[in-house]
């Protein structure tokens, strides 16, 4: 027995804590505590069929956890992105379309009045600061999906994909669709 | 010579090392620190949210159609709802674009202009309302509610399109009425 | 001899802090003393890093999946996160599980998602600032351990396409299928893609309708044989997407784009098919 005989038996038995290459000494220390320093390993194996091993794996996958997503993700692509502010205010505005559209059609029976008039002079009575921020807060969606959607019809024409042009434009649309919502909100 | 002894002698000197340390530190001592130990991995690990419960979407416990080395299957082709669907919704969306900036720029009041606005806004709203359902209704998952999602925005695009035609019909229009609001 | 009685000492010396949950190191190539093998926290040259991992052992399935901190010395750890993976592996817990092979960007193991966004550890550099790292399996993936993800669904799907050269025609020369340089760049940013995984799993869509929808990577695999001038089945491809799902949930939100640790382009390619079946 030389040197690298031994050296080759104890790569061998790597699996087990073996003195000369085991990385936890400490522990190793610990569990020598019991009389026998004899490693045995009760481990058997039994075959098994096919669709047993299929059902197992099966059953497997019914535990498994979905990992994390929109609650990890980098919020300014996810969150903040424009994609999903383009469905979001697409969504309000056609919910408000929906929802005035049946209400006028409603209207009659309940004894409303939405009329164009009447919305006018509604709107008209407002005070001035709440009217100001209730036309921002209609215009910035408005111009937002107006400007967010001209950059959707460009890219389907898949054209300004460079990563520089995806990465900036966003924050380009935005300061566009705040400016141009004040310029709607207050300057018509 | 050396080299064969050394396994053995540093397993002896390993044993003795350890039953020198197991009496000298006393039981409740390692049991404490032990203890100690396990609590400071806990605190180290803090739990992770995932209530199946408030998440967005729950997708359901894994289940796999198929062997691992079957293809995921194929649709069958239908481009009224693939590519034919998806240039309609395009030409709708940029038709748009001068639809709604050329009644407010030009200031002239054209029912017809009108009519054409109100039916495109709609026909946009109904396929964007179609993909946000397809989207976060999906019909492998829940195709009752698929179903009916889809049966109840049909309903309510042809109400509100009788809505709509009331309006352009008995009132000033959705570009006069969206003009004098601004202007009030 | 020498060698022995410098290895007991050692025994002692760890013996006695068996119970402190000190960090011991391997002795690697980076650690030549067999003395000095403890982490020496708090030195003054020490740059210590904070890393929460995800971890869940399908061993206790009904166990909640957790977030685990390591602490690490940057000035013994490599450079990029595997390197800090491997080191936690290797030196303060075992059990800890990820997917890892060539570690430098070409096998595509090693994808999970660093600090909110999807790359390859292996290609991903520790940022030097103070703050946590955050290490989570591919988002929306159902977890195998800890940060492998099962992507068995996503092979299939990558299947699904024919990923092959599909032509009945011979060659003219009975040799090979010739090409043009303009054709064969069209190639260029599609053939580097190694599925890694990391613009399919970055895409709401796909997170929300994996079963059908195909997703950024499997879409720019696709495209790569629509655009092959050697392939002779284009319409048979293009009728494979052509419904509601496979393609079309594609809204553009660019996340692949974004997030592509290749820097390839999958938003691209997804909007040249679209182009290409409109017309």
């Amino acid at each position: 027995m030389n040197v690298s005989r031994v050296g080759v038996r104890a790569l061998q038995q790597g699996a087990k804590p073996n003195v000369f290459f085991s990385q936890n000494l400490p522990r190793l220390a610990l569990s020598a505590k019991a009389t026998s320093t004899v490693q045995t390993r009760p481990a058997s194996t039994n075959k098994i069929t096919e669709t047993d091993a299929h059902s197992i794996l099966a059953a497997q996958r019914r535990q498994r956890p979905i990992s994390p997503h929109l609650q990890v993700y980098d919020p300014t692509q996810t969150w903040f992105g424009g994609s999903i502010w383009n469905r979001i205010t697409g969504g309000v505005f056609s919910g408000g379309l929906y929802v005035f559209g049946t209400a006028y059609l409603a209207a009659p029976l309940l004894g409303w009045h939405i009329e164009s008039a009447s919305l006018a002079a509604a709107f008209g009575s407002l005070p001035l600061a709440v009217k100001g921020s209730l036309k921002f807060l209609l215009a910035w969606p408005f111009a937002f999906h107006g400007i967010n959607s001209c950059r959707h019809l460009t890219w389907d024409t898949a054209k300004g994909f460079s990563k520089k042009s995806v990465m900036s434009g966003g924050y380009a649309i935005l300061g566009a669709s705040v400016v141009s919502a004040f310029g709607i909100a207050f300057f018509m | 010579m050396a080299s064969i002894i050394r396994p053995a002698l540093l397993r002896q000197t390993a044993l003795a090392a350890s039953t020198r340390s197991a009496a000298r530190v006393s039981t409740s001592f390692a049991q404490q620190s032990v203890r100690s130990a396990i609590l400071k991995d806990s605190a180290r690990c803090a739990a992770f949210h995932t209530s199946s419960r408030r998440s967005l979407l729950p997708p359901g416990p894994q289940v796999i159609k198929g062997g691992v080395n079957d293809p995921a299957p194929v649709p069958e082709t239908s481009p009224s709802h693939g590519s034919y669907h998806w240039v309609f919704d395009r030409v709708i969306a940029a038709g748009l674009v001068p639809l709604t900036v050329a009644p407010f720029a030009a200031g002239s009041l054209n029912p017809g202009m009108d009519a054409l606005l109100c039916s495109f806004l709609l026909i946009h709203s109904h396929t964007g309302f179609q993909n946000i359902i397809v989207d976060y209704v999906p019909t492998t998952r829940y195709p009752k509610s698929r179903k009916a999602a889809m049966w109840l925005l049909n309903l309510a695009t042809v109400t509100v399109g009788i809505g709509l035609y009331e309006f352009e019909t008995n009132d000033v229009g959705l570009t006069e009425t969206i003009k004098r609001v601004w202007k009030a | 001899m020498a060698a022995l009685r410098s290895s007991s000492r050692l025994l002692a010396t760890a013996s006695r802090s068996a119970f402190k949950p000190a960090i011991f190191t391997r002795s690697m190539a980076t650690v030549g003393d067999a003395t000095n093998q403890a982490e020496p926290k708090g030195a003054s040259d020490s740059k210590m890093k904070k890393f929460q991992i995800y971890r869940w052992n399908p061993d206790q399935p009904t166990e909640k999946p957790k977030m685990q901190t390591y602490e690490l010395d940057l000035n013994k750890t490599g450079p990029m996160v595997l390197d800090a993976l491997v080191r936690i592996k290797n030196e303060i817990d075992p059990t800890l599980t990820f997917r890892r092979s060539c570690r430098e960007g070409i096998c595509g193991s090693c994808a999970m998602n660093i600090n909110g966004t999807n790359t390859l550890a292996c290609l991903c550099r520790i940022p030097t600032d103070t703050k946590d790292m955050k290490v989570y399996p591919l988002p929306h993936t159902y977890v195998v351990k800890d940060l492998v993800p099962d992507l068995t669904h996503f092979y299939k799907q990558y299947k699904s396409i024919k990923p092959y050269l599909q032509r009945d025609t011979p060659s003219p020369d009975g040799k090979e299928y010739r090409q043009s340089k303009a054709d064969r760049r069209k190639l260029d940013g599609l053939y580097e893609c190694i599925l890694c995984a990391c613009c399919s799993t970055s895409c709401p869509s796909y997170w929300w309708n994996q079963e059908e929808y195909l997703g950024p990577a499997i879409l720019l695999q696709s495209y790569r044989w629509i655009i092959d001038s050697r392939d002779e089945r284009l319409s048979e491809r293009k009728a494979a997407l052509d419904n509601s799902m496979s393609l079309y949930r594609c809204h553009t939100i660019l996340n692949c784009t974004r997030t592509c640790p290749k820097g390839l382009n999958p938003g691209l390619a997804i909007a040249e098919i679209k182009k290409e079946m409109s017309f």
